[in-house]
């Protein structure tokens, strides 16, 4: 890490930017922000958004359970999460309810065994804290490592299956025709998206990670008029706010670095919904 | 081995259907179902709501489980299908151009880094085809239903297929789109001989576009020439107590004015 740091110093020669705490949560934000807005096209123009809030929530009960059994929870977090997406997608496909309804029903589980766990042992709440609201200041260079792993994952993922996927947004019988495999691709991204939930619990918290997936993704189609300018406008928009509330919450006391983040990325959407109401 | 299968109708088979039967949620939608699509020909597929139409052509997809046996006749087993559907149910809203829709089916690289120059060329050339290379650059969400439907045949188009399947491509387009389409379907068959089946309830297209109809309630009840097969009875046994509403809506006279002869272009009626 501490080229990494030495480089750092060299390229941000700003007050801001010299704490290590500061260093950390820059190179975090800039794994997690453009990740999340390039996985929030999907989400948005899908209307997966709900679908992401049951996995963010779920991770309320994947940390009270790892607690609970003693097991680091950054674990049992991320294998919650992972198998309320799966769930989600298996009974989708084998279901004639509304894809609401049956996220609806997972959302409304995870979190009635969430209350359950914490009710059960005392103390717990004090230790769900951080997950809840998460905290971007107190990431751990290993946490970093596996952000960049997630990061590079994505990115592969984004340059193989993007067209693919899309297709299958815009129609899945026409997609399935020309011969894409919508079932595993569906599950891989659902995967994906889970995991990519669970890691930005840790800087923004779970109660506001859906809107680090849909907010900047939201604001880059307000922009746009081709998929390539939804894609770069969302990843733009998801760095910039990152770093914005970064730099806003080391200078204004109280200000917490998520919920920041998000509020800078809200009114660049605000700025944006009124660009588009002038356009169109 | 190409098996030539020569059918009731004279002519060589792309695709038979034998004792095809399929069902979907504990319902029997086609039963003992066995046709000839013909090699190079238009042909309709025309029978009642709920006739099993759409059911039949995503069984020929694959798309769908289904029992019997379908054979493709074609160069070299089962050839490139084009599939053009009823509508494309799709957010609106979503900002992706008609480049980027063409160019995504057929480019490995990610359309957010670039369109591929070849493909982009050969969009544009499908496009063309159907007469629609002006809104290439548009956003498909805000192009008439006719200008999707010419979007989608061009998509079909993309993939050199052999045979191209239309899903009542007319349905959601007004009167001169509807023209519009069926020139360039019968452009396309004539000129670049691509076998095309294509679903309808619509008697008066029918008999302008296509030399072979099929007429499906469940089960196949008749099928060959369209001149030789479309009348009273036929359509009755087809439609039932539809049929009336059927001939008064699409201004059906009762006589087959329909591409009997390989001279008759659909091209040629519409222009007269």
């Amino acid at each position: 890490m501490e080229h990494v740091y030495s480089v750092m110093d060299l390229l941000l020669p700003f007050a801001w930017a010299e704490p290590f705490f500061m260093k950390r949560a820059l190179l975090a934000v800039l794994l997690v922000a453009p990740v999340c807005a390039a996985m929030g096209v999907m989400v948005v123009n899908f209307r997966m958004a709900f679908f992401s809030d049951a996995i963010s929530h779920s991770a309320f009960t994947g940390v009270a359970l790892g607690i609970l059994l003693g097991v680091d929870p950054r674990f049992t977090l991320i294998i919650f999460g992972a198998l309320v997406g799966l769930g989600i997608m298996a009974i989708r496909g084998r279901s004639s309810l509304s894809v609401d309804t049956i996220i609806g029903v997972f959302l409304s589980f995870s979190v009635a065994l969430g209350i359950v766990v914490v009710s059960a042992k005392k103390g717990l709440t004090r230790d769900l804290h951080a997950y809840l609201f998460g905290d971007v200041f107190a990431v751990s260079p290993s946490e970093l490592g596996l952000m960049l792993i997630l990061a590079v994952v994505c990115a592969a993922f984004l340059v193989v299956f993007f067209n693919d996927l899309f297709l299958i947004g815009v129609n899945e019988r026409v997609a399935k025709a020309h011969g894409v495999n919508v079932k595993a691709l569906q599950y891989f991204y659902a995967l994906l998206l889970a995991l990519v939930v669970t890691f930005t619990i840790r800087v923004i918290g779970l109660l506001l990670v859906t809107a680090m997936l849909v907010v900047p993704a939201a604001t880059g189609r307000n922009l746009a008029r081709s998929v390539r300018t939804m894609f770069w406008s969302a990843i733009l928009v998801g760095s910039l706010s990152g770093i914005a509330g970064l730099v806003t919450s080391f200078y204004v006391k109280g200000a917490v670095g998520g919920g920041t983040i998000i509020l800078i990325a809200c009114l660049l959407f605000m700025i944006s919904q009124l660009y588009a109401t002038v356009r169109n | 081995m190409t098996e030539e299968i020569t059918t009731t109708s004279g002519g060589e088979a792309a695709i038979r259907i034998r004792n095809l039967e399929v069902e979907l949620g504990g319902t029997r939608v086609l039963t003992g179902v066995n046709a000839a699509i013909m090699k190079g020909e238009i042909t309709a597929l025309i029978g009642p709501n709920g006739a099993g139409k759409t059911t039949l052509l995503l069984a020929m997809l694959g798309l769908i489980h289904y029992k019997g046996k379908i054979d493709y006749l074609t160069s070299n087993g089962r050839p490139m299908i084009g599939y053009v559907p009823q509508y494309l149910d799709f957010d609106r809203g979503i900002p992706i151009t008609v480049m980027d829709f063409l160019c995504m089916w057929r480019q490995r690289l990610p359309v957010w880094i670039s369109h591929s120059r070849v493909q982009r060329r050969r969009a544009l050339e499908a496009l063309e085809w159907v007469e629609a290379a002006h809104v290439s650059g548009r956003v498909l969400g805000a192009l008439s239903g006719g200008e999707l439907q010419r979007v989608l045949l061009a998509m079909a188009l993309l993939d050199e297929p052999e045979i191209i399947f239309l899903d009542e491509p007319a349905s959601a387009v007004d009167r001169h789109g509807e023209e519009i389409f069926m020139r360039l379907i019968g452009r396309i068959n004539r000129e670049r001989g691509i076998t095309i089946l294509i679903v309808s309830h619509d008697i008066s297209m029918v008999t302008r576009i296509a030399r072979q109809v099929i007429c499906l309630n469940r089960q196949v009840l008749s099928e060959g020439k369209t001149a030789e097969i479309l009348n009273e009875n036929t359509l009755a046994a087809c439609f039932g107590p539809d049929k009336g509403l059927l001939l008064h809506d699409h201004h059906w006279d009762g006589e087959v004015h329909c591409a009997q002869s390989p001279d008759s272009s659909p091209e040629g009626r519409e222009t007269d």
